[in-house]
């Protein structure tokens, strides 16, 4: 349950292609991060892998149903953690896990169960517009997890976050380490302890797959830096 | 649609109005400012028209459906750009259902917000404009406050939902979206003009129910590609 596989996949926004023919698989349960300058296509790729975009040309496949003609059975296993928070601000956190979950006949009980999981149950009733950054990260987990998916989409879930925040957010997503797991970020360190596999996009194109286990920080940032042409920074 | 299909696409529409009715209570950002709206145009018709028309009911009619507009169309943007605000509206469209469910949802709570404005514009012009409505005719002209919200809604959602990202998204969403309803608001003052007078409504009335039909059943087909990135 959670294989994730992208045959051909080419993105076109305007005149830019975003992503230009990318293949990969992922396996159940494996975590893979997806890696690259800004611009490389990481975003474009995530929104295709949640059913947000469609591709132009190639497939995707989630436990064998394709994105785009099976995007309802898809999105069943889908839980998705974006750069924005996908909550609304003037409901409580509470609010916006109830209305996730009566969408997705989650039962209540499930609610209270995941705000402890991302220590939010004493601020359950507090509205959203009055969260810190760190806050609303952790509940947009709790709204991805709630429906128990399968493959779990993280677009830079570090972002914006200080070093506490970010150490605490980690420790949360070890919770749920049994699931498939896509994430896209910049932060090299922590990416090395969460994932197994690192794929690196470039201008649209898969430049790079380069296996985790086994291989440090630097040596992985040296791995990244020639595949993105800027070994004289190493 | 299977059963379960159709439970779920019916309580997806339920949920969305739901959130938006709780989101407005609370924000009271629509109803407030509508209020305040149909309250100042109903004084400045009070006190520059109605001095000069032999005919106050067509004074009233005009501000009734001024003050409509206004509502209609600051709701739609009010409605879409909170859920744009957070990226709300990504978190419904993860859900797996039809997503024409979210733009039903969406077209029950604006009409809901639209025709509360309406009513209490209604009011507004009862008290300052001796607007007369009798007894037996208010169910009929609230009929027509809600039909026209709906059609109204209907465009609306659609139009702000393709304008939200644009840049200039204020000054499009008016440009696109009013002459679009120009039948419905024309059905409106008509049908407010021949209930207040005693005239017959049918042709109205056939006007506004299949131009409501016909925008909300293009709004049904068309949300999924608008929403889509």
């Amino acid at each position: 349950m959670g294989t994730i596989s992208v045959d051909g996949v080419t993105r076109r926004l305007g005149s830019t292609t975003a992503l230009r023919d990318v293949s990969f698989t992922v396996d159940s349960g494996e975590h893979v991060g997806l890696f690259g300058p800004n611009g490389a296509g990481k975003t474009s790729l995530m929104q295709l892998l949640s059913t947000l975009a469609s591709p132009d040309d190639g497939r995707i496949r989630i436990d064998g149903d394709e994105v785009t003609p099976d995007a309802t059975a898809v999105r069943a296993k889908l839980g998705v953690v974006s750069h924005r928070p996908m909550v609304y601000g003037t409901l409580t956190a509470r609010e916006n896990l109830r209305l996730h979950a009566r969408l997705r006949t989650v039962d209540a009980e499930r609610v209270e169960r995941v705000l402890e999981d991302v220590n939010l149950r004493t601020h359950a009733s507090t509205r959203v517009e009055d969260f810190s950054h760190g806050m609303t990260k952790r509940l947009s987990i709790a709204r991805a997890v709630l429906h128990d998916p399968t493959v779990l989409l993280l677009d830079e879930p570090y972002a914006g976050l200080d070093q506490r925040s970010a150490m605490d957010l980690q420790r949360i997503l070890t919770r749920f380490d049994d699931r498939t797991v896509v994430i896209a970020t910049h932060d090299l360190e922590r990416a090395v302890d969460d994932c197994d596999r690192a794929l690196v996009l470039v201008d649209g194109t898969l430049e790079r797959t380069v296996s985790l286990t086994d291989l440090d920080r630097h040596s992985f940032e040296t791995e990244y830096l020639e595949a993105v042409g800027r070994s004289d920074l190493q | 649609m299977t059963d379960s299909t159709a439970v779920s696409y019916w309580r997806t529409v339920l949920e969305v109005a739901r959130k938006d009715l709780r989101i407005e209570l609370r924000s009271k950002q629509v109803l407030n400012t509508a209020a305040v709206f149909a309250l100042l145009v109903v004084i400045i018709f009070a006190f520059s028209f109605a001095r000069t028309f032999a005919n106050i009911d067509v004074v009233a009619s005009g501000a009734l459906w001024v003050a409509f507009v206004f509502a209609g169309t600051f709701s739609v943007s009010q409605s879409v750009a909170v859920e744009e605000a957070d990226a709300g509206l990504d978190s419904l469209l993860l859900v797996p259902v039809d997503r024409s469910a979210i733009y039903v949802g969406k077209v029950v709570s604006n009409t809901a917000f639209t025709a509360a404005v309406a009513v209490i514009t209604l009011g507004c012009i009862v008290v300052f404009l001796d607007f007369t409505v009798l007894p037996g005719t208010t169910p009929l002209l609230l009929l027509v406050i809600a039909l026209a919200a709906f059609g109204f809604a209907a465009t609306g959602v659609l139009i702000a939902t393709i304008t939200a990202r644009a840049r200039l998204s204020d000054l499009l969403l008016p440009l696109l979206l009013v002459p679009l309803v120009i039948p419905v608001l024309l059905a409106g003052v008509e049908l407010t003009r021949a209930i207040s007078e005693g005239l017959p409504l049918w042709r109205w009335f056939r006007l506004l129910l299949a131009y409501d039909g016909v925008l909300f059943l293009i709004g049904v087909a068309l949300f999924e590609y608008v929403v889509e990135r």
